[in-house]
């Protein structure tokens, strides 16, 4: 009987004060979009995920905000078809292996080279420095100026660093997007 | 009511779909959130596009590809299903299609919504490419085993379509293809859980698995002959398989395999004869199909699946009956004995009220009939013919035309039933076909000829087609002049001059004059002469010009005239075309130096041309109405053996002058066959050409190189000729580079020792010389080191009968006459122990010979003992007769007497060794 009502207050709270946003989710290969995505949709981290050919889509409730989030393959040959699922969105989440340093500066090319295009003006950006629970993984700082975010204008940037393994500051991520919802 | 209404305007809106507005509308699949109603109404639409012939180009397809792939965060299965639909449609055209595959493959996985997941895996094939496939492979392999007979039959038949696009990996999945294959019986008698209705449809699909696996099946072993063979027997066992469907591929199989391998041919049989007692109609009828169709089935093998047929034929619905028929129909044209035992059941159709069924009853039974029966059908026939349509008049009249070579003797109730239908309403073709038939009774059937004559000659006086008149007008100007009365056709002529139009006036004068030339009668040639002057003030230039060119020539008192006039031979028209063509597309500047030399062409003189049509005729089967595959295509090929011949020396010919090391050489004399010297699946495939000159012998050799990623370089062929003495080799023109699959030509030439005139017989061993070299998979260049490699190939015979060109002649007795009286004569006494029976030796020997048969006897008629009359001439020119007798027994094979004369020396042994 709870259950009933639970549900139907659940929907009651959907149809008036709920809002649904677009989330794109890209980054080089093997930098962990998929992992964070089913870890943030509530799954088990899995260790050996088979690459993403294209891309995947999943939904993720968190109050009355339902995020639909768009999550693209990494490979390069995918990586020209980014810009036409970030086009409209309400904010696009650029991961990147913070472990990974001999990636980082091809990572840094794509960023920019996709930052620059007309359209995806003024869309927010949360870069993501993902894999924080590995030894020699770059902090938050070095990150923000190996990638020169500094110089990503005319829009909100942001940067943390995340593990999607041991979960760690994915509540934060969390929040930063719902707040994006209300724009 | 009203929910009624909505669907006729619903229909109405479909009807005035416009591409550019449907594409304007799509940007409906960016909305959120998304309604599920309204993306599956514009879906639709998309599909009627679709479906209806639209192609949306390369960019708007793509614009929607990715419209509708934003679709997939709904869940809504109906549009879900749409979604797979016209992602499938647009796979073909739109671009970076592959971005999809992760999102379908969630939703193949085995864990995800039944509904649409056979969808999922169907819509998954079209977008893949080759280098992700080996990425779905577990999730196929899955898919394939799957409980769910749809999902199944949607893996199996999307493995289908990749498997010319990965066919490595697709071969893989052989042992899940093989469990789907068998799986039919597990899962049709305990689904005691589901509706008794869903359980019915589960069962039922669960059949069509079966078919898809056999199918998947056969295309990964389609290059291994052994396994085909084990699948047709692990499957063919009765039970194994439930799908009626499948079992009919299984027999296609079957009999392809028995076609392709004499040795596979007795199981193979066995199982045919087994799957005609099988409870499914369709089943029976493919394997009786199949046996029927087998080359040189024998009446014992064949009696079974016509008494099988036979059975059908009094079922009750008439899509059995005319499925029945229809197979008795074709094989009556090659055994009619043997369906003769359901003469009685066929005569119940005559009168069925279907008159597909009936008209094939007819026909079936003009081929079985004997002659007594004839006439009594003749008279059948007549009652319907009125009620069928034209198509089915000719098929009858086809059939009464072999029937009219076949027993001459009926010829005048024939003629009679021909020329009542003549008179009766039909269009052209029909029409033409029955003057046609008539036309073959008076070349074949002499006795008819008068009858047939006067028949047409009514004909023209009441006929609409201009064009069937000139062809009788000119039938009778040939014909007429050589009867008793040739008056009375004159007064039928004349009356076309009189009565019609300008072109029928035309033919008529033609004809006239044929009567007037060379007319021993005073009394004749001077009416003949009156008409003809009448005609000089016809209204059309071209009648007058001819009547006025026929009145000189009448006055003419030389031979010429009259040679003109009867035209008794004429050149080899399908050679005279060739040479003509090849004189005017030459590139060569000096062929046309000198001017076409019209003597080169062989003369074809009428006799010859006739008897050739004959067999023409006989041997191929008559029926129009035939399905594409039926009837054995033997024996059409040794009517034209000659024309044969000639053409494909022609073609080398071509080939050979674009060598100038080999021009010198001359004219190339004759081309033999390509002989096949390795087995066509090895790694290098090599086929021999052997061709004659005056004074040399060129051998080609064709390979190909059948590895991947390999190149052969320097390509040459050692052939070592076993008689030294005869031949030496002159020099070897080798192919500079092999890549894989594309083949390429070596010559190695010899000259005849022995002059101009000899006939060196030799066997040749060989030895194919390379340089192979492997290609970089990264550059796709070839390495630079390579190494040097031999591979033997099998030997290579040069024997008599490629010195002899099959050449026609009217009488065999009369050219074995002249060439025994100035020839030489080898006989010698064989036994063919390899051969199964006459039909079988006779198509090998005249293959074998490389000869001509003639008067008909390229066709055995008895089992036990037949007469085999060849003829043929040397590339030089010099005639070659053979005379073969054989004996059948079934203990020591076929026992044969062969003798052969030949005007010049050494010919003679050197075609028989040919044999041996």
């Amino acid at each position: 009987m709870a259950g009933i009502f639970r549900t139907i207050y659940d929907w009651l709270l959907r149809m008036f004060w709920a809002t649904e946003m677009d989330v794109t989710m890209i980054g080089l290969q093997n930098a962990g979009k998929s992992s964070l995505l089913r870890v943030l949709a509530g799954g088990e981290f899995t260790v050996d995920s088979i690459p993403t050919i294209g891309f995947n889509t999943k939904r993720v409730q968190k109050g009355h905000v339902t995020l639909k989030c768009w999550d693209l393959g990494g490979q390069p040959r995918f990586r020209p078809m980014w810009e036409r699922y970030c086009r409209g969105v309400n904010a696009i989440v650029y991961i990147v292996d913070a472990a990974d340093r001999p990636a980082l500066p091809v990572a840094t090319e794509e960023l920019h080279d996709l930052m620059k295009k007309e359209t995806l003006e003024g869309i927010p950006l949360l870069v993501l420095g993902n894999k924080s629970d590995l030894p020699n993984k770059l902090s938050v700082d070095e990150l923000i100026d190996a990638m020169n975010l500094k110089s990503i204008t005319q829009r909100e940037v942001s940067c943390y660093g995340i593990s999607a393994k041991e979960e760690t500051n994915l509540d934060a991520v969390l929040h930063w997007l719902i707040a994006r919802a209300s724009r | 009511m009203s929910y009624m209404k909505k669907d006729e305007d619903a229909d109405q809106t479909m009807i005035k779909l416009d591409r550019t507005s449907v594409f304007q509308d799509a940007r409906l699949f960016n909305s959120s959130p998304i309604s599920p109603r309204t993306c599956r109404t514009l879906l639709t639409k998309i599909a009627v596009l679709l479906f209806t012939g639209e192609q949306f180009p390369t960019n708007e397809a793509t614009t929607l590809f990715f419209g509708i792939s934003k679709l997939f965060q709904n869940k809504d299965p109906s549009l879900r299903q749409m979604v797979y639909l016209i992602l499938k449609e647009l796979a073909n055209t739109a671009e970076d299609v592959i971005m999809s595959t992760s999102i379908i493959m969630k939703d193949t996985a085995v864990g995800s919504d039944v509904l649409y997941r056979a969808n999922a895996i169907r819509a998954l094939c079209r977008i893949i490419d080759a280098t992700t496939v080996q990425g779905i492979e577990r999730l196929i392999k899955t898919a394939i085993v799957d409980k769910t007979p749809s999902v199944s039959s949607a893996a199996l038949v999307s493995s289908y379509h990749l498997l010319p696009i990965a066919r490595d990996v697709v071969r893989r999945w052989q042992s899940e293809t093989q469990e789907a294959a068998s799986g039919g019986k597990q899962s049709t008698g305990f689904l005691g859980f589901g509706g008794s209705s869903q359980a019915h449809a589960i069962s039922q699909s669960n059949f069509m698995t079966q078919y898809h696996a056999i199918g998947l099946l056969y295309q990964m072993r389609s290059h291994d002959r052994m396994a085909l063979v084990k699948m047709v027997q692990q499957y063919g066992t009765a039970g194994v398989i439930k799908s009626p469907a499948a079992l009919v591929l299984l027999v296609r199989l079957a009999a392809k395999l028995a076609q392709e391998d004499q040795g596979l041919r007795k199981p193979m049989m066995q199982m045919l004869d087994g799957w005609l007692r099988h409870k499914h109609e369709m089943v029976n009828f493919e394997a009786a199909k199949a046996i029927c169709d087998m080359r040189d089935v024998s009446d014992a093998e064949a009696s079974q699946a016509v008494h099988v047929l036979q059975l059908f034929l009094s079922s009750p619905r008439s899509i059995t009956k005319f499925a029945a028929i229809r197979i008795l129909h074709n094989f009556a044209s090659f055994k009619p004995h043997v369906v003769n035992a359901c003469n009685p059941d066929i005569e119940a159709l005559i009168s069925n009220t279907n008159r597909s069924i009936a008209t094939f009853a007819i026909t079936t039974l003009l081929k079985t009939g004997n002659e007594a029966s004839v006439d009594r059908l003749m008279k059948q026939i007549s009652g319907f013919m009125a009620d069928i349509t034209d198509e089915f008049k000719i098929t009858i009249v086809e059939a009464i035309r072999t029937l009219c070579l076949k027993f001459p003797s009926k010829q005048a109730g024939m003629l009679s039933f021909l020329s009542g239908i003549l008179r009766d309403e039909g269009g052209y073709e029909f029409k033409r076909s029955v003057v046609e038939s008539m036309f073959d009774l008076i070349k074949f059937v002499p006795e008819s000829k008068e009858d047939a004559l006067a028949h047409l000659c009514e004909f023209i006086e009441d006929c609409e087609f201009t064009k069937l008149s000139v062809r009788v007008l000119h039938l009778l100007g040939v014909e007429g002049p050589k009867t008793s009365h040739p008056t009375k056709f004159i007064r039928y002529i004349y009356n076309r001059v009189v009565l019609e139009n300008a072109i029928v006036r035309a033919a008529a004068v033609t004809a006239l004059a044929k009567f007037g030339v060379g007319q021993k009668d005073p009394e004749v040639k001077s009416s003949v002469s009156v008409l003809l002057t009448r005609c000089l003030d016809d209204t059309d230039d071209e009648v007058r010009d001819r009547a006025a060119l026929n009145l000189r020539l009448m006055s003419e008192e030389d031979e010429t005239a009259t040679r003109f006039i009867s035209n008794d031979s004429m050149y080899s028209l399908s050679t005279f075309e060739h040479q003509l063509v090849m004189y005017v597309t030459s590139n060569d500047k000096e062929t046309f130096a000198t001017a076409f030399d019209v003597a080169t062409i062989p003369v074809v003189s009428q006799e010859q041309a006739l008897a050739e049509e004959r067999t023409k005729k006989l041997t191929s089967a008559t029926p129009t109405l035939k399905a594409p595959s039926t009837g054995p295509p033997k024996g059409k090929a040794n009517g034209v053996a000659e024309a044969v011949t000639v053409a494909t020396t022609q073609k080398y010919a071509e080939q050979l002058m674009q060598i100038p090391e080999l021009k010198e050489y001359g004219t190339l004399l004759k081309s033999s066959a390509p002989v096949e010297l390795t087995e066509s699946e090895t790694e290098y495939v090599v086929t021999a050409v052997k061709h004659i000159f005056k004074e040399h012998i060129v051998l080609q050799y064709d390979i190909k190189n059948t590895l991947p990623d390999t190149v052969l370089e320097d390509v040459t062929m050692v052939a070592t000729p076993s008689e030294e003495d005869v031949l030496e080799e002159e020099f070897t023109v080798p192919a500079p580079k092999l890549a894989t699959n594309e083949p390429g030509i070596v010559y190695v030439t010899f000259k005849k020792l022995g002059g101009e005139h000899s006939v060196p017989v030799s066997s040749f061993t060989n030895n194919l010389k390379f340089t192979s070299k492997e290609i970089d998979p990264t550059t796709g260049e070839p390495e630079d080191s390579g190494y040097e490699d031999e591979y033997q190939v099998e030997d290579l015979d040069l024997s008599g009968s490629d010195y002899v060109i099959p050449t026609f002649a009217g009488s065999f007795d009369h050219v074995w006459e002249q060439t025994g009286a100035n020839g030489e004569e080898v006989s010698e006494t064989l036994q063919l122990s390899n051969m199964k029976g006459i039909a079988d030796a006779t198509e090998q020997l005249i293959s074998a010979l490389s000869l001509q048969p003639l008067e008909g006897t390229d066709v055995a008629l008895s089992n036990s003992t037949h007469t085999l009359k060849l003829f043929g001439k040397t590339v030089t020119g010099g005639r070659v007769a053979a005379l073969i007798k054989m004996a059948f027994s079934s203990k020591s094979g076929v026992t044969t007497k062969i003798v052969v004369r030949a005007e010049e020396e050494d010919v003679a042994p050197a075609v028989i060794a040919s044999l041996t």
